[in-house]
């Protein structure tokens, strides 16, 4: 029997894979401060005696498209949009500081900011409490001023600023929470090249016509493969006619 | 079966809320003092199918690796509190606030309410209400020989009594302002409840902190961006067809699969 067959079935499994990943962008199409999945396949040779015809592939996300999505504006005071480079510092579930481009921001019960998929954001100072506040205002450069409550005339007082970082992408991933973190897990210091838009969003940087296409060049590949299987199948069936005894 | 099949699904039913979302902002694109939801999406937790940096061999290792996720999930939807438009109208109890604050009614169970709904009306007993009898609090009831009633921009309700030359002050109403608007929960009939998320209200005579002025003979009308609906109703539309395209296609592949082998 061909082992070629082996090497046909890892071409069409890895290629069901692939279109996982493309399925997940074009799912959170529409999903705020999302980035899109890369994916690619990779030749994994295996040679061994004779002919060297081993090759099996292989699907990985090699990483992650960093581009900014479109700007959304939404006029919300406490919407933040991070555009080029830019990312927000929030918690993750371990209290451990990572890095997201959600920024629909709301203040909690306790005075928190936190993101829409309830992050804490960090500021240069920490984590960010805001005092009971007549209004709170975000500036271009990320600093968070608000007006006590009571206060008899509005003057706003500065509480903090959110932490904006600048990445090295070749040292950033995304970890199972869709958080970003670097390789290390070591935080990154702020970056004051890196501001905010106010009042406007970061959309799904998804590009919902190249996942599409995409999809279909999976589909094809894999119709391609299944097809490649089938033949060893008739390979086989022939080859063991051809011994066969006429009765 | 097939993990994209899953993925798209969940992206198929994420955009079916969303368009209820938008149907409801714009099916109340007239009512005042609505304001319009948005529904928050959240891609949902991915799986690691391959760690990047494992071995590979002795001395290699996978330089990167695959995650996949499993779609994505409505988290929440969220009121967008920004001022409506403010129009006019020629009923002196029609009042708008032009800034944060909530006028307060009092619930048939005694709790109390909030809404921007300024549609007031008198009550067969001369108290103020809103168009479905709940009663505006601080209570406020009008004298049967009233002859023209006003307010103030900063809430002194005054009425000219038949009979009078000077007017007479009714009360002072108050509105209540919230940390986090956007917890509030709607009841509906343009009412909201506080929660623990909005925080408990601070209440304030009109034009003190942030409340903002109470304007009569105006209405505020529902923020709802007609235009910004239908361009989101397109977006999810064809967001929702394309998860369904990718659906057929997997769907093929295992069609196929199941024909040739």
């Amino acid at each position: 029997m061909d082992k070629g067959l082996y090497v046909a079935m890892s071409g069409a499994k890895e290629m069901m894979l692939a279109q996982a990943v493309h399925s997940q962008n074009l799912a959170n199409s529409k999903t705020v401060g999302f980035s899109a999945a890369l994916e690619q396949s990779r030749a994994m040779p295996v040679f061994g005696d004779g002919f060297p015809t081993r090759v099996y592939s292989m699907t990985e996300s090699p990483g992650t498209d960093f581009r900014a999505g479109a700007l959304l504006v939404t006029d919300n005071p406490l919407d933040v949009a991070l555009p080029g480079d830019g990312f927000l510092s929030v918690l993750d579930g371990q209290g451990k500081e990572a890095y997201t481009r959600v920024g629909d921001l709301h203040i909690d019960e306790l005075g928190r900011l936190k993101n829409a998929v309830n992050q804490i954001v960090v500021g240069q100072g920490g984590p960010i409490a805001v005092p009971p506040a007549q209004s709170v205002t975000i500036e271009p450069d990320g600093t968070i001023s608000f007006v006590p409550l009571g206060a008899s005339e509005p003057v706003s007082q500065i509480l903090d600023r959110l932490k904006l970082v600048k990445p090295n992408f070749n040292n950033f991933v995304k970890g199972e929470d869709a958080l970003f973190r670097t390789r290390t897990g070591a935080p990154l210091e702020p970056d004051a090249s890196i501001g905010v838009i106010p009042g406007a969003l970061n959309a799904s940087n998804v590009d919902a016509i190249g996942e599409m296409v995409s999809i279909i060049s999976a589909a094809r590949q894999f119709e391609m493969n299944v097809k490649l299987m089938n033949t060893m199948q008739e390979d086989d069936a022939q080859a063991s006619t051809i011994m066969q005894m006429n009765g | 079966m097939h993990p994209a099949l899953w993925i798209s699904k969940t992206g198929l039913e994420a955009q079916q809320l969303d368009v209820s979302t938008i149907s409801n902002n714009l099916a109340n694109v007239s009512t005042i003092g609505f304001k319009k939801d948005r529904a928050v999406f959240e891609d949902l937790l991915y799986q690691n199918f391959k760690q990047a940096g494992a071995q590979t061999s002795q001395n290699t290792e996978l330089p990167s690796g695959l995650m996949l996720g499993t779609g994505v999930a409505v988290v929440s939807t969220v009121k967008d509190h920004i001022q409506g438009n403010l129009s006019n109208t020629d009923n002196p109890l029609d009042w708008a606030v032009n800034g944060e604050g909530f006028f307060q009614v009092l619930q048939t169970d005694g709790s109390i309410a909030y809404t921007r709904n300024g549609q007031f009306q008198l009550s067969s007993t001369g108290e103020i209400v809103t168009s479905s009898g709940q009663l505006l609090q601080p209570q406020i009831t009008v004298p049967t020989n009233t002859e023209s009633i006003s307010i103030s921009q900063d809430g002194i309700i005054t009425a000219m009594l038949s009979g009078n030359t000077t007017s007479t002050q009714l009360g002072q109403i108050q509105l209540a302002t919230f940390v986090n608007n956007a917890g509030l929960q709607p009841l509906g009939a343009n009412l909201y409840k506080e929660t623990t998320a909005s925080g408990t209200p601070t209440i304030n005579n009109p034009q003190q902190n942030q409340t903002g002025a109470v304007l009569q003979n105006t209405l505020e009308t529902s923020n709802v961006n007609v235009v910004e609906e239908l361009v989101k109703l397109i977006e999810t539309q064809r967001a929702y067809e394309m998860n369904a395209k990718a659906i057929e296609t997997v769907d093929g592949m295992l069609q196929f699969i199941n024909q040739v082998l």
